[in-house]
């Protein structure tokens, strides 16, 4: 086992060196440079901006260019940003908890509904309960999770005004005491769950075919003989065999959640890191947008190394040839 | 003498009734089974009268009308007019064009560059199959929408709008596809038929096309209405953003984009329910074909 994690961790590294190198060559694609974006043509000496150009090496060779922002990369000077005149760190920094809040609580959103709706409808399968879940999930599974969060914000923020429909955190709550994380998590809530809309119908699905797939089995059927209670067959027994197979989503979870946060902070005005990327998209910052495509990159590339481990884990039978 | 008797007896008693083939035994279940037919037809409405939007509508929907901005459905405007005085119905068929043509380029491209990549990968073996895996490892550790995002500012203004975008989406996409029809091939191609197309000296080519393709011909389709679904979403999620279809072009995406504005959000609802309503309808409904076709391909449903 573990030499299969080394395995797949080692071959990692290629990977990720062969995506910095087209995340770098894709930021240099862009048309006009950061100066562009920042200084009005017209006022400003086009001599002054030449001399900017050369002064910041972007008259440099690209090679030379990409290992200067790789090894700064590496010690952590990601520069500075041009939109926000202070270091990429701290832009980024600034934003990150926010991103990771909303992550999380859309995982522990999407396994309890997920646990607690297909154990139901796999204990208790064709039955009108079960439809229900079943019919739910269909629609979960066809709303894309911008709709959902259109809607989301009309039902429970206009009209029913449950939940706040923008920004993470009330204005004039004094930070760090029990209000303000209170209110952190009212504001987290409704984007949370649109994040995990999607996921929510699939693992709940997932679950309930298992656990019936699970009741079929023979283990069950000894269990059932001995004449153990059927509430210990599936809350034992069945639960712990279907729940484990679950557990390898976690890694496509990160992957989901990069591409979602993307979608909902930007619904929600959430100030994430993907309201920050599609921000700095519009308005060229490319320090900005060159470290979080990489961060993102390299948190997908690490999502599908995790999915894999955990297959391994979850099933020995898999093991690189 | 008498065997060869006895054999002609046999053959000319028992007649002989050609049984149906798998394609024929699918599409059989496929119609009977009333969901994904109700779901076809309404996807087939969907199309014909966006395509025939020209002729249905003679509403002018790229011109500003101030006169008429923001109005409540009525006889006039079926479906009431957005902030810039377009008719919402309108708008709703374009973008349907829009949307559709959008989804199904994507998805022929994906799935031409998926079953290329992945029969050769998956028939040729060896050096090819590694080296095209490595790639399409790479592409499928891209997060897609980030890269397309990336990609779509690049491009964008270089190449005309909508194929920059389409092709951006096709390119990032095929990585699973290429996947799937991989490991189908690889299990296909260990048959006996296989061995003996190559040993009467079939190109390469040919037993892929003639022999393997029509063989996993059911796991594409299928997953081509998958892909279908996935990029009718990305599309709008895309045009929603703003990062997709360039705004001039109506396209269900960039209808829904106005929800951004709370006044239109909470009350002026005809501008974006139609457009949201649609996008969950036409999903849903490709959705259950999807589901119709698995069901149908399957051998072992019965229904």
């Amino acid at each position: 086992m573990l030499k299969y994690a080394f395995r797949r961790i080692l071959g990692m590294i290629p990977m990720l060196l062969l995506t910095s190198i087209i995340v770098f060559s894709l930021a240099k694609l862009m048309p006009g440079d950061s100066l562009s974006g920042e200084i009005d043509p017209r006022n400003t000496n086009p001599q002054y901006i030449a001399e900017m150009r050369e002064k910041l090496g972007y008259n440099d060779p690209m090679p030379q260019q990409y290992f200067r922002w790789v090894s700064n990369f590496i010690e952590g000077d990601f520069g500075k940003s041009t939109r926000f005149k202070i270091e990429v760190a701290d832009v980024i920094g600034e934003r990150l908890p926010n991103t990771i809040l909303l992550g999380l609580t859309s995982i522990l959103i999407t396994y309890l509904l997920a646990f607690m709706m297909g154990s139901y409808a796999g204990r208790k399968p064709y039955t009108l309960g079960d439809n229900l879940i079943g019919g739910i999930n269909y629609l979960g599974l066809s709303i894309p999770s911008f709709v959902a969060g259109v809607f989301a914000i009309y039902f429970f923020s206009f009209k029913l005004g449950w939940f706040p429909s923008n920004g993470s955190v009330d204005i004039g709550v004094t930070e760090g005491t029990f209000n303000w994380w209170l209110s952190r998590l009212h504001h987290v809530l409704l984007p949370a769950f649109v994040l995990g809309f999607l996921n929510i119908a699939s693992y709940t699905q997932f679950l309930r075919n298992d656990i019936i797939e699970n009741s079929r089995k023979d283990y069950v059927r000894t269990a059932r003989a001995k004449g153990t209670p059927e509430s210990k067959i599936y809350n034992v027994h069945i639960l712990r065999n279907s729940v484990i197979p679950l557990i390898t989503y976690l890694g496509f979870d990160i992957v989901a959640i990069i591409s979602g946060a993307i979608i909902t902070e930007t619904i929600f005005t959430y100030p994430g890191l993907g309201q920050l990327f599609l921000q700095s998209v519009g308005v060229r910052d490319y320090p900005v947008l060159l470290t979080l495509t990489m961060m993102f990159s390299f948190l997908t590339l690490f999502g599908n190394l995790i999915a894999d481990i955990l297959y391994g884990v979850v099933d020995p039978r898999i093991r690189l040839d | 003498m008498e065997i060869v008797t006895q054999n002609e007896t046999n053959v000319t008693h028992i007649p002989q009734k050609k049984s149906l083939s798998p394609l024929a035994i699918a599409r059989k279940k496929f119609i009977k089974n009333k969901l994904a037919m109700t779901s076809l037809i309404f996807l087939a409405l969907v199309a014909i009268i966006s395509c025939l939007a020209p002729y249905i509508t003679t509403a002018d929907i790229t011109k500003i009308n101030i006169g008429e901005m923001g109005l409540e459905p009525s006889s006039k405007h079926w479906l009431g007019t957005d902030k810039a005085g377009r008719d919402v119905f309108t708008r709703l068929l374009y973008g349907g064009r829009i949307s559709l043509l959008v989804g199904i380029s994507c998805t022929i491209f994906v799935i031409f560059i998926g079953t290329l990549i992945g029969s050769i990968a998956g028939y040729f073996g060896g050096t090819a199959d590694s080296l095209l895996m490595r790639f399409t490892d790479l592409i499928l550790n891209f997060p897609f929408l980030v890269f397309v995002i990336v990609l779509n500012a690049i491009l964008f203004g270089k190449v005309s709008g909508l194929w920059v975008l389409i092709g951006v989406i096709s390119l990032l996409y095929w990585g699973g596809i290429a996947r799937i029809v991989r490991s189908k091939i690889l299990a296909e191609k260990e048959n006996e038929y296989i061995i003996a197309a190559i040993s009467i000296g079939c190109s390469p080519a040919k037993i892929i096309v003639k022999h393997l393709l029509p063989n996993v011909l059911s796991t594409i389709i299928v997953q081509a209405t998958i892909t279908f679904a996935t990029m009718i979403v990305v599309e709008s999620a895309l045009s929603y953003l703003g990062f997709g279809v360039p705004q001039e072009v109506p396209s269900w995406g960039n209808m829904l984009n106005s929800a951004n504005e709370p006044d239109v959000l909470q009350y002026k609802l005809w501008i974006w329910v139609p457009p949201a309503l649609i996008i969950t309808l036409t999903i849903l409904s490709i959705n259950f074909i999807g589901e119709g076709l698995k069901d149908a391909f399957n051998p072992k449903s019965r229904r």
